[in-house]
């Protein structure tokens, strides 16, 4: 049952009292207080792909973190760390699964490079890489470097067309393929790379991406658990990535 | 191109202001997101700082277009010491409009977004019109 509201002076209290006590009780409160701003946070990177629940899983994951991390007598509102470190998880979530950004195959492509290109640089210098420093190590314009990073943050703006204010983003418009770039020539190597996946995993990723359950109704569709499921699909979808970067 | 001696990122500056006219139309912010992030690079950001500017200069864009279908939005990207500012203001085509179009939570949250990226922001509603502005400095900037 989700707590009563708190004043924020009563929240600011709770978290000196938990950084002085460690009690967990205070800790699950408080985190179970701002679980809200987590799935906020988590909505403005929907739309473009990926789960709304593994969204929520992150945003909460860092909100964990954030409860954990939090210095009250730093005179910064928990909402606003918070926020910052939320946000900073779901980039690094994209950024992560970078491979499955819905871009033209150049840009794909690029972004393949420009991943690793950030880890390495940031061991490197001991700080985040300039866009400047990234292009320069995988041999790309900056601009083109700058389009991959955007293409790869699939950011959701709340919708300021007053006609798709409740349904629609801009970023499921921009999430849209190029029609372009050899559409038919990946849905036919999707389809033969599947084949190839045990029978199990391909039924989880069509309830996943076709027809759109969560994870946790997977899970009890098919009798095993969520987590379970996780690593299914994160196993199978690492497969055909594979596939795909081989034969394409 | 190559950083300077000392290691840290090379600064380019640019002396004139970036201008950006847009209709209110969500799939067009992009535009405005690419141009800050075009800037951010251009004064030396990090990636990190660069994706920030560019998720607050879109919460930006929200928050002034906030509950009207038409119009434009015209973006100024100045380029300070080190940092970028970016006021935002819309041209609502002699509608007057009051800020009352959107929904609260969804304001409150891209103000908290905007806490949480930029040094600073503000955005004024009155009479009709509409302006908000941000400042975010580079981390290495502030230290320097």
């Amino acid at each position: 049952m989700t707590p009563p509201m708190r004043r924020p002076h009563e929240i600011r209290q709770s978290f000196m009292d938990y950084a002085d006590s460690g009690d967990e009780r205070l800790r699950n409160r408080l985190v179970e207080e701002h679980l809200g701003l987590a799935h906020q946070l988590a909505r403005r990177f929907t739309n473009r792909g990926e789960p709304y629940d593994d969204l929520v899983q992150v945003a909460s994951m860092a909100l964990v973190k954030s409860v954990d991390r939090f210095e009250p007598d730093r005179g910064v509102e928990f909402s606003t760390f918070a926020t910052r470190t939320i946000i900073g998880e779901l980039k690094r979530h994209f950024r992560d699964k970078g491979w499955a950004i819905r871009a033209p195959r150049r840009i794909q492509e690029l972004y393949l490079a420009v991943r690793p290109a950030i880890e390495s640089l940031t061991q490197e210098l001991g700080r985040p890489p300039t866009v400047v420093e990234i292009a320069d190590t995988v041999g790309a314009s900056e601009e083109s470097v700058l389009e991959a990073l955007e293409a790869s943050q699939r950011y959701r703006t709340a919708s300021i067309d007053a006609a798709d204010r409740h349904d629609s983003s801009m970023a499921l418009r921009l999430g849209q393929v190029d029609t372009g770039y050899s559409g038919t020539d990946d849905r036919m190597l999707l389809a033969l790379s599947m084949a190839d996946l045990p029978e199990r995993e391909q039924m989880i990723i069509r309830l996943r991406f076709v027809d759109g359950l969560t994870q946790s109704e997977i899970a009890a569709r098919v009798g095993i658990s969520q987590m379970h499921v996780s690593r299914l699909l994160a196993s199978s979808l690492a497969q055909l990535k594979e596939a795909f970067t081989r034969d394409s | 191109m190559s950083s300077p001696e000392d290691g840290s990122p090379e600064v380019r500056t640019i002396s004139e202001p970036v201008k950006l006219s847009i209709p209110v139309q969500s799939d067009l912010i992009l535009l405005a997101r690419l141009t800050a992030a075009t800037v951010a690079s251009r004064v030396g950001f990090d990636v990190e700082e660069v994706d920030d500017l560019r998720l607050a200069v879109d919460e930006l864009c929200v928050l002034v277009a906030d509950g009207v279908g038409a119009g434009r939005l015209n973006l100024t990207f100045i380029t300070t010491g080190g940092g970028v500012e970016v006021v935002c203001t819309l041209d609502n085509l002699g509608t007057a409009v009051e800020h009352d179009g959107g929904e609260h939570g969804e304001r409150d949250l891209s103000v908290r977004i905007l806490d949480a990226l930029v040094d600073e922001h503000s955005q004024e509603f009155e009479n009709g019109q509409r302006r908000g502005w941000l400042r975010k400095r580079s981390v290495r900037h502030e230290h320097s």
